[in-house]
């Protein structure tokens, strides 16, 4: 606004316009004007205003002095005209006095000011034209800002109102008054919050704004929930600001509250499906858990916080792996991690196995799948993981009780064998060895007859040899199916070869087997029933024997041994015999015949397996052999030699300490 | 003894439902020395052939069909004539460790296996009557 001075009524010229018929009142005005001290102007005249309705108006000119004395119609024309167009310029009436004035009494509202053709001359003039411009432009600025504020209003979708110092309504928008459910807003006007809400909001509002008045304080930003006379629920938040006068005395209220019952209802919704997660995370049977990029726990449910055994699943989160598994553990599950992070796959039911700290072991199945971003990118895992240790053990646990159950029905599958070898042994034994008896006693009679002819005697000894070769298979028989009883007694092993060797000797000779006795010194005693471990050696010895036909050599050796560790030369079931730290006697006996072919490696300790042509061997030699070795907690393997063709075999007796 | 035995001879009855097996052991026993042998077959008739030949030492088969040696021995154990005689069981159900016993003693009874021997036969029954 232009700083008014008493010797400038305007800084910047007033452009003015002249509108009249008469020429000469262009010179009577100029006359006028240019007698003001500072008064600043310049004066255009026309003739009519057709001529500038091509151009703006406001552009032109601050005011326009319209000469009255021009025809009456045109005046009147022109009066609307400009009322209409003109915006911020003043419209000054020329007359030539109130009688003219009088004609023109219904639009006089649209004409800002007037002056008399008797006043032009008085010096008045100049400043009539300042004030009337001024007024104008005031009128026109009030306008403008009133149109705004209205449009803002009107349009704003927030709710706008203004109360009393009752908390009465006295202005509200239409926002508001559209929400409440009212067609228009003057119907709110008088009303208050007691009458369009519950006490239960209308209450807490008004003790609000009360307070505002008596303090002074605004009220920013509040969420109100706000239940509606018809039960409907609203969420708002709300300002509240106190309304002066211009003298500053609190005369009221204003607010604006903006609905936030979308926003709110999403994020009750919101809130109900992280809270229905948790629920369901919290429950979960399973782990569950995201991971982010770099293998960093962001959400952890409980069951897997303690599969980690961490105390909380609070306590993990921003933690990895390597918080809780050992670093080699750690490090392989992460790489695992990374590979599908990197490689966007995701697994299905892996399971793993990983030692705890108390040295068990836990089993996890687990399934994993990469989290992607909006982009595509992949920011990270879920996993979920179950527990089946008990699972798995059982599992074992059943495989394992299958695996007796197995062995259990081959030991009875081979009991049942034995049984009906026993029975069929105790009836050849009758039936054969009564026949046997007859041939024995008979080949003797005849011996002690026939003195005289040599060829006959030599046939009666086979036939009597022949007899007691066939009682020997009846009682190996015999032996098979016979109840195993023992009396074990500290003995040295090297005692009880030597018994059988000593037994052996003729039939080695007689083989022209050579004997390399390799037997060990101060062995430390074994726990053994001597007359069946000699057997063993009997038996042995005869099979090493029957394997050189055309003679050869018979390595006997004897040594102790101690074992030392599991490892690939020590075979499993040395293992389940044997401990480390345990000293075993070994004993091999090692024949120069063909060896054991490769195909019955396997066989060899089956019950009526030979390889000897049928009526050279029942087949139960080395069955019986085993089992004597077993019944003394010892071992026995039968394997070619390594240095040269033929077997080895060798067997393992636990010291009288272990025994 | 020795004296004795060359004069009397011993009076051996061997009971045995194989026959074969009697007549080796008679045949063997009497061409081995001073025995009077006598042989039978059907065990049930032991008592009766026992109470005619007055046997000095009987020689039984345990397995039998009609009386077993068990039966065999009660019977004769429960008569006054033939209580006292002598038993040595000749079985083929015997280990071989007891086999290679030659004659052994069991639940106070004598045994010896079969197949046998002449020699063993005789090692036997001198050891009994002795």
């Amino acid at each position: 606004m232009p700083k008014v001075t008493p010797t400038s009524l305007n800084d910047r010229p007033y452009k003015l316009l002249l509108l009249s018929s008469d020429k000469s009142e262009e010179a009577t005005l100029n006359c006028n004007l240019s007698n003001t001290l500072g008064f600043n102007y310049s004066l255009l005249s026309i003739e009519a205003l057709d001529k500038l309705k091509q151009f703006e108006l406001q552009s032109l000119c601050n005011a326009v002095l319209l000469d009255l004395r021009i025809d009456h119609q045109v005046a009147l024309d022109s009066i609307r005209y400009l009322a209409e167009n003109k915006g911020p310029i003043a419209l000054i009436c020329l007359c030539q006095n109130h009688s003219q004035l009088h004609e023109f009494k219904d639009i006089m509202y649209l004409i800002d000011d007037y002056i008399l053709a008797e006043s032009l001359t008085n010096g008045e003039l100049p400043t009539r034209i300042t004030h009337a411009i001024r007024r104008c432009r005031k009128e026109h600025e009030l306008l403008t800002e009133q149109n705004l504020l209205k449009a803002l209003l009107d349009n704003i979708p927030d709710a706008v109102y203004f109360k009393d110092t009752k908390s009465r309504f006295t202005k509200v928008n239409r926002a508001m008054a559209d929400s409440y459910g009212h067609s228009e807003p003057d119907r709110i006007i008088g009303k208050s919050d007691f009458d369009l809400f519950t006490k239960e909001h209308a209450q807490p509002a008004y003790d609000d704004e009360q307070k505002i008045i008596s303090t002074g304080d605004p009220l920013i930003g509040k969420i109100e929930k706000e239940t509606l006379a018809n039960g409907d629920v609203k969420w708002v938040t709300t300002t509240k600001l106190p309304l002066r006068d211009k003298h500053g005395t609190i005369i009221g209220t204003m607010g604006i509250s903006r609905s936030i019952t979308d926003l709110k209802e999403a994020q009750e919704a919101l809130s109900r499906e992280t809270a229905l997660l948790k629920t369901i995370l919290d429950n979960a049977l399973a782990g569950i858990y995201v991971k982010d990029r770099d293998s960093r726990y962001i959400v952890i449910n409980e069951r897997h916080a303690k599969n980690l055994d961490a105390k909380c699943a609070k306590d993990c989160i921003g933690k990895t792996l390597k918080d809780f598994y050992s670093p080699e553990d750690a490090e392989r599950s992460m790489a695992f991690d990374e590979q599908i992070m990197s490689s966007g796959k995701g697994v299905e039911n892996v399971i793993d196995e990983r030692p705890t700290r108390d040295g068990d072991s836990r089993w996890q199945l687990t399934s994993k799948v990469p989290l992607f971003d909006d982009n595509g990118d992949c920011v990270g895992m879920v996993g979920i993981t179950q527990d089946i240790t008990q699972q798995k053990k059982n599992e074992l646990q059943l495989k394992s009780t299958i695996q007796t159950l197995e062995e259990t029905k081959l030991q009875l599958i081979e009991a049942e064998k034995l049984k009906t070898v026993g029975r069929l042994a105790a009836g050849i034994a009758h039936e054969v060895k009564n026949p046997l008896s007859v041939v024995l006693l008979g080949s003797e009679y005849l011996l002690s007859k026939e003195q005289d002819n040599p060829e006959v005697k030599e046939l009666l000894n086979d036939m009597r040899q022949a007899a007691l070769k066939a009682n020997d298979v009846v009682f190996e028989l015999l032996d098979y199916s016979s109840p195993h009883e023992m009396s074990l007694v500290p003995t040295d092993i090297n005692d009880t070869i030597e018994h059988a060797l000593t037994m052996m000797r003729h039939n080695l000779r007689k083989a022209h087997v050579t004997l390399i006795d390799e037997r060990g010194k101060d062995l430390p005693p074994v726990f053994i029933d001597g007359s069946k471990i000699d057997q063993v050696f009997i038996n042995l010895i005869l099979n090493a024997i029957s394997v050189m036909p055309d003679g050869g050599e018979l390595i006997v050796r004897t040594y102790t041994k101690r074992m030392r560790e599991a490892g690939s030369n020590v075979s499993s079931e040395m293992t389940e015999h044997f401990c480390i730290g345990d000293t075993i006697v070994v004993v091999e006996i090692i024949d120069s015949g063909n060896g054991i072919e490769g195909n019955h490696q396997d066989k060899v300790f089956d019950p009526f397996f030979s390889t000897k042509t049928t009526g050279e061997g029942t087949g139960l030699g080395l069955s019986v052999t085993r089992s004597i070795v077993d019944m003394h907690r010892g071992m026995i393997t039968l394997t070619n030699r390594k240095d040269k063709t033929g077997a080895c075999a060798q067997i393992l007796f636990p010291t009288a300490d272990k025994a | 003894m020795n004296e004795n035995q060359k004069t009397e001879p011993t009076r051996i009855l061997i009971i045995d439902d194989e026959a074969p097996f009697t007549r080796m052991v008679k045949l063997n026993m009497q061409n081995a020395g001073n025995y009077v042998v006598e042989t039978l077959n059907e065990s049930p008739q032991a008592r009766i052939v026992a109470k005619q030949f007055k046997p000095d030492i009987i020689l039984l088969d345990v397995v039998m069909p009609e009386a077993d040696g068990g039966d065999v021995a009660t019977m004769l154990r429960e008569s006054a004539a033939t209580k006292e005689i002598p038993i040595i069981f000749v079985s083929a159900m015997v280990s071989r460790n007891e086999a290679h016993k030659g004659l052994y003693q069991s639940g106070g009874e004598y045994f010896l296996a079969k197949p046998v021997s002449s020699d063993a036969l005789i090692d036997a029954i001198n050891q009994v009557l002795l």
